[in-house]
Parts: structure tokens; C-alpha cells; sequence
């Protein structure tokens, strides 16, 4: 099972969804995962961060490991990918009864990766367009495109807010922003 | 006591100069629509407010920003309480009560009890920090790298322990946290490791992205495509008021939960959601009436409100005397300090008293606000959740946008930042905490120093850490936490934490 009534800060875990697992709890229901063969999430977890620890390591071969009276840059990471490699383990082994990943919900991928892809756009045009060009896109693209909103409030929002915040930001708090190359 | 009472003194004179004043005011009504809006929540308000404190003065740019936090803290219970919508998920055990309350008619009094529970919670907080941290700060005086490593260790396994869940699960986070944390020059041979070429790298990654794309960006990616549920009918003024039953019931549950919330807030980690979520369980535990629990027990509204409060402020205390930070937000508060050139630590409040006690009073201050404004202007608050979260999704994507970018003027650190949104939202799948990444990667410039300097100290011998009396007592509590959380495992028991909502392996 995922976790439960974990959170953090700026929103934590899905708010919505760990709400629903605290009523989960408080009404002592528990929702065991359908038995089913197949690799388990916490295994394919695991196997990730052993990649990742074994990819850390190779990476770590060029920095001196110095000696325990005098140790060098590349000892610390050692150690830690070293330990990372036995956590990954650890969840790998103790992952057999967890959630299997053929049940695992992936819905918001696509979602998800379209918003990322839109921000990746943002990141590599904020420089070159200017901060309210390429803002005013964004929210072009999110509330018109994506959200399918009427086109006249996708056109108010997008232009209020990046010209707004620009005001707000640059003018009144001197945050620097950038400028296209045609002033705006 | 009287230094202290003249210390205070010295604080109000600076928390009440009107600029202070407006400054903490605008950080709580900032903080109450952050801690309201799903998916933003005080870390990413936090980040996003950050470079708009450079130009300000050091007291003013902490004032304003603690009072993002504990309005955050707060303003997460209205949603809570009206709409079933935990705001930031320090709220989320307020909604099960609170939620009930206003099915019967009850917000009024669920409303005006978290209020003055956070009030009563926040000032006793403060009350504690101005005791204890001076006291911690001295202490910390005698502190070498051997006992700056063992606190750190044992600060990781603290939050591996509290955090509740796979203990493997909560350490690989902190150790991908500290190998984040390991890119950049390093410090003792001016290697620069791990920087892919990337000239930003050298510098290291900055918790300011890490956190916003970890928190914000994840949240947003997990939720984007939910809608809001109707909006509730807010309570007048008048509705506000509890009856007798309920001050009673609710006065020992906001004392508990004030001090429960205080001493976990000491501690690393998450530690308002946490306590939290703590408070909520002892309560329940110590109820001669369990049952009334999920059913609208006022109980179950102020303690939780009162913990996460209380939390905020404990979690000032290792911040501001050790310098070291125990949650991500006071990582990036501590950012916000170390910008203006302030070097936090034991130091600090002896050399910079005007700093810390203004801080202090200001926290005086901001609580009286958030008593007095909050109450009155639910209304106002409320209508903010009348926008379309698909308006709001997108807005809160450019601020991020904005905030990373602004922070160092680097494109890097955006990217950075849609990366860590991507790596957050698959570890969320995995059922993840990534509270310790953020932690680890604000922990590991430290702990590497000190562990350095401290094998160097004893010609690379690990027995330093448990032949000095202050290390071996941290690193022998820290071991202890992991013994103590694998005997579930050997006794087939639930502990506490399970008891207590924190752990998943039931």
C-alpha cells in the first residue's frame, strides 16, 4: 500500500486523496491491493534507486576518495551512493506485499507531461521572449488549450496576469525580469 | 528572566515600528490565502515571496516571511473546516471534525476554536522559543564537527522515525536529498563534482527549486485535473461563538495539542503535519468518548490546529540557535537570512539581538493579527475559492515560474525546478515522502564539512563520534529511534505511530 497520512510542506501529498485515506483510517477500513503476479511497485522503486545509486558510483570514479585520516571529494558520495543502493535493496525485499505495478493508477501522465512540457517552454523562451511574451503564452496555452476556456477570459487572464505580475514584480519590487529583445 | 523580559523588550520596540507592523500583517494575509489555496501551501509561497525580501531589511524580510508561515498554518483550517479541502496538509486531520461540524451546522464554532487555538498554540510557542532557544544557542556554543555530525545524523533518523511509513523508503530520500546536495564545488578541495559541465551547477542546487518542483510543481501535476466542490455557506459573526460544552471540551485538547505540537516542532522533519496528525491520535486516545471522533468532536478540530501551530514555532528554535534547519520551509527562511549577509547559529542572537527578538515579538504580533483579522474576513477569504481551479493552476504555475527565476535571475534553476516537479510526481506514485530529499539537500554542505573535519580531527577515526559525550549521547538516541522502529517488525505490534495515523505498514 502506498503511504499513508504522510505529508509535506507546499501542499504535501495529494491533498484530496490523503484526505480520503485519514476517513480510510478513521473508519479502520484497509484496502489490500488485489493479489496479482507481476513486479510490485516497491520493487521497481527499489530497482530505481539502486540504478541510481549504481550510476552515482560510476559517475564518483573520477573525484579522489583521499584517505580516512584526510578524505577527498569523491568520498562522501561514495557513501552515500552506498547507502542508497542498501536502502533500494532494503525496499526492494520488503516491497513483495506492496501495490502491484500493473494496478497502479497513472491517469494524470499524459496531463502531467503536457504541463511539463509547457513549463520546458516557458523555461526556454523566458529569456529570449521576455517574461510577459512568454507568460502570456503559457497561460494561453493552459487555460485555452488545455482547460478549453471561453477565449475572451483565456485572453484577459493570460494578459492580466502576465502583465500584472510584471508590474507587481519588476516595477514596484525591482525583481529583475526579463525583456524581449523588442521591449516588451 | 529579567535579561529576557529586556530582550523583549528590545524586540517590541522593533516588531512595533509601523513598517514591521504592515510588513507582518501583509505576511499573514498572504500566508492565510496561500494555506487556503490547494497545491500552493507555505513552502511554495514562501519560495515564491523570497526574492521579493532581498531589498528589504533582514527583520523585515524574516517578519514578513514567518508570517506566510504561520498564516499558511492557519488560513489551511478555514478550507478545511467549510469545504472538506485541507488547504496544505498540516490541515488534513482538521477536515474529518471540522468537516462534520459544518454538516451540523456547527463551522461557527469550528471556525472561531481553530482561531483561538492557533492564538493560544502560537503564543505559547513563541513563549517557549524565547525561553529555550538563548538556552539552546549556549549550549550550542560547545558544540565541534563531531557533535555538528551526530546532530545531523541523529536529525535524519529522527524524521526517518517520525515520518512513520517504510523507514528504507524515508532514508533513501534523505539520501537522495544529501547527494543533491553533494553537486557544486566542494568546499575543502575545490572540486567542482557531479555539474555536468553546466556553469549554474558549480554553485550547487539551491533549495528554492528543489522545494517549489518537489512540493508545488508535483502537487499541481497530480492534481491539475480535479475540479473544486461547491462553496459553502460562510458564518456570520455571530454564528462564531462556541457554547460552554465546546470551550470546555476544546480548552485541555488546545493545551495537549499546544504542547505536543511545540516539542515535535523541535524536532526535523515535517514536523506540523506530523504533530498534527499526533495531536489528533492522543486526543482521540485520552477521549472517555472515542466514538464522538469523526463525528464532529470539537476535540478533533482544536488539537490538530493547535499542534501545527505550535509546531511552526518550535520549529524555529533549532533555526535560529543552532542554525540548522528542520523542515524545508525553515530551510528556505534560512536562506532568506543568509542572503543579507547574517550567518544563523549560536551566535546570532547575541550579535544580532535586535534580529531574534524582533523576530520574537513580531510572532507576538503576528498572532494577535491573524486573531483579530481572520475571524472577520472568512468571508472574503472564501470568495478567493470561488476562481475555477483551472484558472488557478495555471496561475500558480507562472508564479513558481516566476519564483524560481527571480531567485538567482537563472533559467537553470527553473529547469531545476520542472525536473524535480517530474522526479517528485513519479516518487508521489511510489508512495514517497520527499520531505527528506528537501531536508537532506539543505543538510549536506554541513554534514559532509563537519564529518570531514571530524575524521580529520581524529586522523580518520570514527570512534571521535562516540568518545565525546554530547556526539554519542545524539548518535545513541538516533540509533535507538531505528531500533525502536523495527520492533514492529520483530514484535508484529503496532506502535504509536500506527496508533496515531503516521505509519502505513498496518
Amino acid at each position: 500500500m502506498g503511504s499513508r497520512f504522510r505529508g509535506n510542506d507546499g501542499g504535501g501529498v495529494t491533498l484530496r486523496r490523503q484526505f480520503f485515506e485519514v476517513l480510510a483510517f478513521m473508519t479502520e477500513s484497509t484496502s489490500t491491493p488485489p493479489a496479482s503476479r507481476g513486479l510490485r511497485s516497491d520493487q521497481v522503486a527499489g530497482l530505481m534507486l539502486i540504478a541510481l545509486a549504481l550510476y552515482v558510483g560510476w559517475m564518483n570514479r573520477v573525484y579522489p576518495l583521499g584517505t580516512l585520516a584526510e578524505p577527498g571529494p569523491g568520498y562522501v558520495p561514495l557513501i552515500l551512493a552506498v547507502f542508497l543502493g542498501a536502502m533500494g535493496l532494503l525496499v526492494m525485499i520488503a516491497g513483495g506485499k506492496s501495490m502491484p505495478l500493473a494496478v497502479m493508477d497513472w491517469r494524470e501522465r499524459w496531463r502531467a507531461l503536457a504541463i511539463l512540457a509547457a513549463c520546458g517552454f516557458a523555461a526556454y523562451g523566458l529569456e529570449r521572449l521576455g517574461y510577459r511574451i512568454t507568460m502570456t503564452a503559457l497561460l494561453v496555452f493552459f487555460i485555452g488549450v488545455l482547460e478549453r476556456k471561453h477565449p475572451a477570459r483565456v485572453v484577459t487572464v493570460a494578459v492580466g496576469f502576465a502583465f500584472g505580475t510584471y508590474y507587481l514584480f519588476a516595477t514596484l519590487l525591482r525583481v529583475p525580469l526579463p525583456v524581449s529583445p523588442w521591449g516588451v | 528572566m529579567l535579561e529576557t523580559l529586556n530582550n523583549l523588550m528590545l524586540g517590541f520596540s522593533v516588531a512595533l515600528q509601523p513598517q514591521v507592523l504592515m510588513y507582518a500583517f501583509v505576511g499573514c494575509l498572504i500566508g492565510t490565502l496561500v494555506g487556503m489555496l490547494p497545491g500552493v501551501g507555505p513552502l511554495a509561497g514562501i519560495s515564491m515571496l523570497l526574492p521579493a525580501t532581498f531589498g528589504l531589511d533582514p527583520i523585515i524580510a524574516v517578519v514578513l516571511l514567518a508570517g506566510v508561515y504561520y498564516g499558511a498554518m492557519y488560513g489551511g483550517s478555514t478550507t478545511s473546516i467549510l469545504m472538506r479541502l485541507p488547504g496544505e496538509a498540516a490541515s488534513v486531520m482538521t477536515c474529518i471534525d471540522g468537516y462534520e461540524m459544518t454538516r451540523r451546522g456547527r463551522a461557527g464554532p469550528a471556525l472561531a476554536i481553530c482561531a483561538i487555538g492557533s492564538f493560544v498554540a502560537g503564543t505559547l510557542g513563541v513563549l517557549g522559543l524565547m525561553l529555550l532557544a538563548p538556552t539552546l544557542a549556549s549550549f550550542a556554543l560547545r558544540f565541534g564537527p563531531p557533535e555538528y555530525t551526530a546532530l545531523l545524523m541523529m536529525g535524519l533518523l529522527v524524521l526517518a522515525y517520525m515520518s512513520g511509513g517504510s523507514m528504507p523508503k524515508t532514508l533513501a530520500m534523505a539520501g537522495f536529498g544529501l547527494m543533491l546536495g553533494m553537486i557544486g564545488i566542494d568546499a575543502m578541495s575545490g572540486y567542482t563534482r557531479f555539474s555536468f559541465d553546466v556553469v549554474e551547477l558549480a554553485d550547487g542546487i539551491g533549495i528554492v527549486p528543489v522545494a517549489v518542483g518537489l512540493f508545488g510543481i508535483s502537487e499541481i501535476l497530480m492534481t491539475a485535473s480535479h475540479q473544486m466542490g461547491a462553496l459553502p455557506k460562510t458564518p456570520t459573526l455571530r454564528e462564531l461563538m462556541p457554547s460552554r460544552t465546546e470551550w470546555r471540551q476544546s480548552s485541555g485538547a488546545i493545551a495537549r495539542g499546544s504542547v505536543i505540537g511545540f516539542l515535535i516542532g523541535i524536532i526535523p522533519g515535517s514536523a506540523h503535519i506530523i504533530s498534527s496528525f499526533v495531536a489528533y491520535g492522543v486526543e482521540r486516545r485520552l477521549s472517555k468518548t472515542p466514538e464522538r471522533f469523526g463525528q464532529g468532536a470539537i476535540e478533533g478540530v482544536a488539537a490538530p490546529e493547535s499542534a501545527n501551530n505550535s509546531a511552526a514555532s518550535g520549529a524555529f528554535i533549532p533555526m535560529m540557535a543552532l542554525g540548522v534547519p528542520t523542515s524545508p520551509v525553515t530551510a528556505v527562511m534560512l536562506a532568506a537570512i543568509m542572503i543579507h549577509g547574517i550567518a544563523p547559529g549560536p551566535t546570532l542572537i547575541t550579535e544580532r539581538p535586535e534580529l531574534f527578538w524582533g523576530f520574537v515579538a513580531s510572532m507576538y504580533v503576528g498572532n494577535v493579527m491573524l486573531l483579530i483579522f481572520n475571524l472577520p474576513l472568512i468571508g472574503l477569504f472564501v470568495s478567493l475559492l470561488r476562481i475555477p481551479y483551472s484558472y488557478l493552476y495555471p496561475c500558480i504555475l507562472a508564479f513558481c515560474i516566476l519564483g524560481c527565476y527571480s531567485v538567482s535571475n537563472s533559467v537553470v534553476d527553473v529547469w531545476i525546478m520542472l525536473a524535480m516537479g517530474g522526479v517528485g510526481f513519479v516518487l508521489r506514485k511510489f508512495g514517497f515522502d520527499l520531505a527528506p530529499v528537501a531536508l537532506g539537500l539543505v543538510l549536506a554542505p554541513m554534514l559532509e564539512l563537519s564529518l570531514r573535519q571530524s575524521l580529520a580531527m581524529s586522523a580518520g577515526d570514527y570512534a571521535i563520534f562516540f568518545q565525546r559525550p554530547i556526539s554519542a549521547v545524539m548518535l545513541g538516541l538516533g540509533v535507538l529511534m531505528l531500533l525502536v522502529s523495527l520492533k514492529p517488525l520483530i514484535s508484529r505490534k503496532r506502535d504509536w505511530r500506527s496508533q496515531v495515523g503516521l505509519d502505513d505498514q498496518a
